[in-house]
């Protein structure tokens, strides 16, 4: 149990953040609750959270808003918490520094399972690094070496670049836009096409069964999650 | 209309010849006494009959056919081509002038006529086409904004739905977690009692938030099917208002109430409970725009020719004034142009549809006015007093909405 590691929630539903106030105290975490985006910025200038969940639709500043504007000050990972089917409402959280989305409604143990992966993911790499690790990855970014289990992965220098971008990101959800614009640059962000068939080989060689991957995941309509546990 | 066989030019012709021969037989029946005069003649009623009925050509035949006859059965020396008198000449010569005149002009009235008709087709044939793509297209109109209407509806009631199960989501599966906890062995419950009856109150206030969303589905599909039923009975707005209040106490508990109900005001014959629930929801939405400590005003006066006016004013922000009547639509305030970041997502937006659903019954109506101060909302409401003898007032209906 992480003790005392603090949670910033944002709702203006006060039903749901009264039982999201008990539910992570009960789990260990300090809590406090902001009404809305404006009331969660001040919050979280005086009181730094380690994490911060947040609701998209709210008054006086939205979720989309309160993303951009923490993002410009904090590297906190974000949770955002949207109704289902409201694909394009989660991509613009994501193109706007979230981190993850938990769609309501939630059971409570998928959202502690979300914030436990959120807290574990590191802090950006030391840029002077040269050599990445989890779970069974190594990539030398130096020697432009990927092995898994210390096997080489022979990855072609597009996979390798596309393996470093999810990697450092790490359980985080990656939007086809944000990946294109990554690994392809700018002028190729609406081309998911090239994505799909890059994710397609790089999961041929990391994946146990490609067809049921379990270190790249498909967040559909959205994207895609690397987890190397 | 003709058959389609009488129209074939051909088939002209042919009447002409059959038409003439007809007429000279019938002529000759009654020998050679009769008169040349009356013989021209029928010959002229039958080829204005043949040009009428087929145009020019046939005309034309049927005059050089009715010449030649009426020169070889009606002109002396008879039965020959020649004429002796020159008398005759003159009638012959007439007779042929007049023949393919009368012929030509009854044609071209023919024609005109036809040219005219067709013309007149036409104009009606594109003035049906007009009107049916006019009407094509406002179909096609009225169904996407329906369409786009519906999808509206859907997201605000998916919205409404979805924003207490999510509470209740959360709270059930708190609950269970922590039950499953106790349940495996060395695990110790992580909820408190505190915890526990605060995520079963959750739940249990979120139910019925839900039951009261639906019950608020219902009653709009009532009022939008015209089947409210009012209970009406004699009572007094004090009544009305002070039962409003009871109830909207615990949401108006930090704001200053002030009620002015001038004296006098005749006992009305209304569906109370249904009425109080307008004063309720004005009031619970005054209290819920208006920031804490402030005043909420609610007035009761004698309104214009036998009615009585009730009006909630709160110091809040207010209304613009390009979406006062809006506010009456039912789910406007999550459907404000879709813009779900500066949404205001307490309510329902079914509250004003509901409350004017329910005055409308009643024969009244309902309306926002500027508030008296610089700032603020000032809902009314206006009422007939005896209005037990109203058109749409339903006195057997006594089943209450």
């Amino acid at each position: 149990m992480e003790a005392n590691q603090r949670i910033l929630v944002v709702d203006d539903e006060p039903q749901l953040t009264r039982v999201l106030r008990r539910s992570l105290s009960t789990n260990g975490y300090d809590v406090r609750v902001a009404g809305d985006g404006e009331f969660a910025l001040q919050t979280f200038r005086d009181w730094p959270a380690a994490l911060v969940i947040t609701d998209l639709a709210m008054p006086n500043m939205g979720g989309l808003e309160l993303c951009r504007r923490l993002r410009a000050i904090s590297e906190v990972p974000i949770i955002v918490l949207s109704v289902r089917g409201e694909e394009k409402t989660k991509v613009e959280a994501l193109d706007a520094g979230a981190d993850d989305y938990v769609s309501k409604p939630f059971g409570m143990d998928e959202l502690l399972a979300r914030i436990r992966a959120a807290l574990r993911r590191k802090p950006p790499a030391d840029p002077g690094a040269h050599i990445l690790e989890a779970g069974e990855f190594r990539i030398d970014l130096e020697a432009h070496m990927a092995t898994q289990s210390g096997k080489d992965l022979r990855l072609t220098p597009k996979e390798f670049d596309l393996m470093v971008h999810l990697f450092k990101n790490a359980g985080k959800v990656l939007t086809h836009r944000s990946l294109l614009g990554a690994v392809w640059g700018g002028d190729f962000t609406e081309q998911t096409e090239y994505l799909r068939v890059f994710i397609g080989q790089l999961r041929k060689k990391i994946e146990p069964d490609p067809s049921n991957p379990r270190y790249i995941l498909t967040e559909p309509w959205i994207g895609y999650r690397f987890n190397p546990e | 209309m003709w058959p389609k066989l009488f129209n074939k030019p051909l088939f002209g012709y042919g009447a002409a010849i059959t038409g003439i021969a007809a007429a000279t037989i019938i002529l000759k029946l009654f020998g050679e006494r009769i008169n040349p005069t009356t013989v021209a003649l029928a010959f002229l009623l039958v080829i204005l009959f043949v040009a009428t009925a087929w145009g020019s050509g046939p005309a034309v035949a049927a005059s050089f056919l009715g010449v030649i006859c009426f020169n070889f059965f009606s002109l002396p020396p008879f039965r020959t081509l020649a004429i002796r008198d020159p008398h005759n000449w003159i009638a012959f010569v007439v007779f042929m002038i007049t023949a393919i005149t009368v012929g030509q002009l009854s044609a071209r009235v023919k024609r005109r006529a036809e040219e005219a008709e067709a013309a007149k087709r036409e104009v009606e044939r594109l003035y049906y086409q007009l009107q049916d793509s006019f009407e094509r297209s406002s179909q096609a109109k009225a169904l996407k904004q329906s369409e786009r209407l519906k999808s509206a509806l859907l997201d605000a009631v998916t919205h409404d739905l979805r924003t207490p199960l999510t509470s209740i989501k959360a709270s059930a599966t708190t609950l269970l977690a922590d039950l499953y906890a106790s349940e495996r062995d060395n695990a110790v419950p992580q909820l408190d009692a505190e915890g526990r009856k605060e995520m079963l109150q959750v739940i249990d206030e979120e139910a019925d938030r839900l039951d009261r969303f639906v019950e608020g589905l219902t009653k709009l599909a009532r009022i939008d099917a015209g089947e409210m039923h009012l209970h009406r009975q004699w009572t007094s707005i004090d009544e009305i208002i002070a039962l409003a209040l009871k109830r909207a106490e615990p949401r108006t508990r930090s704001h200053r109430m002030e009620v002015w109900i001038k004296e006098e005001l005749p006992a009305i014959k209304v569906d109370d409970q249904a009425l109080s629930e307008v004063v309720y929801t004005l009031v619970d939405n005054a209290a819920k725009y208006s920031p804490p400590g402030s005043p909420i005003r609610i007035a009761a006066t004698p309104g214009e020719s036998e009615t009585i006016m009730v009006s909630v004013e709160d110091t809040g922000p207010g209304i613009q004034a390009d979406v006062r009547d809006r506010v009456f639509e039912k789910f406007f305030r999550a459907m404000r142009d879709g813009d779900v970041g500066d949404r205001k997502s307490s309510g329902t937006g079914m509250g004003l549809a509901i409350a004017r659903g329910i005055v409308e019954a009643h024969g009244g109506k309902i309306w926002i006015e500027a508030a008296e101060g610089q700032a603020g909302a000032k809902f009314l409401f206006q009422l007939p007093t005896g209005s037990d003898e109203r058109p749409g007032a339903n006195p057997a209906a006594n089943k209450r909405m």
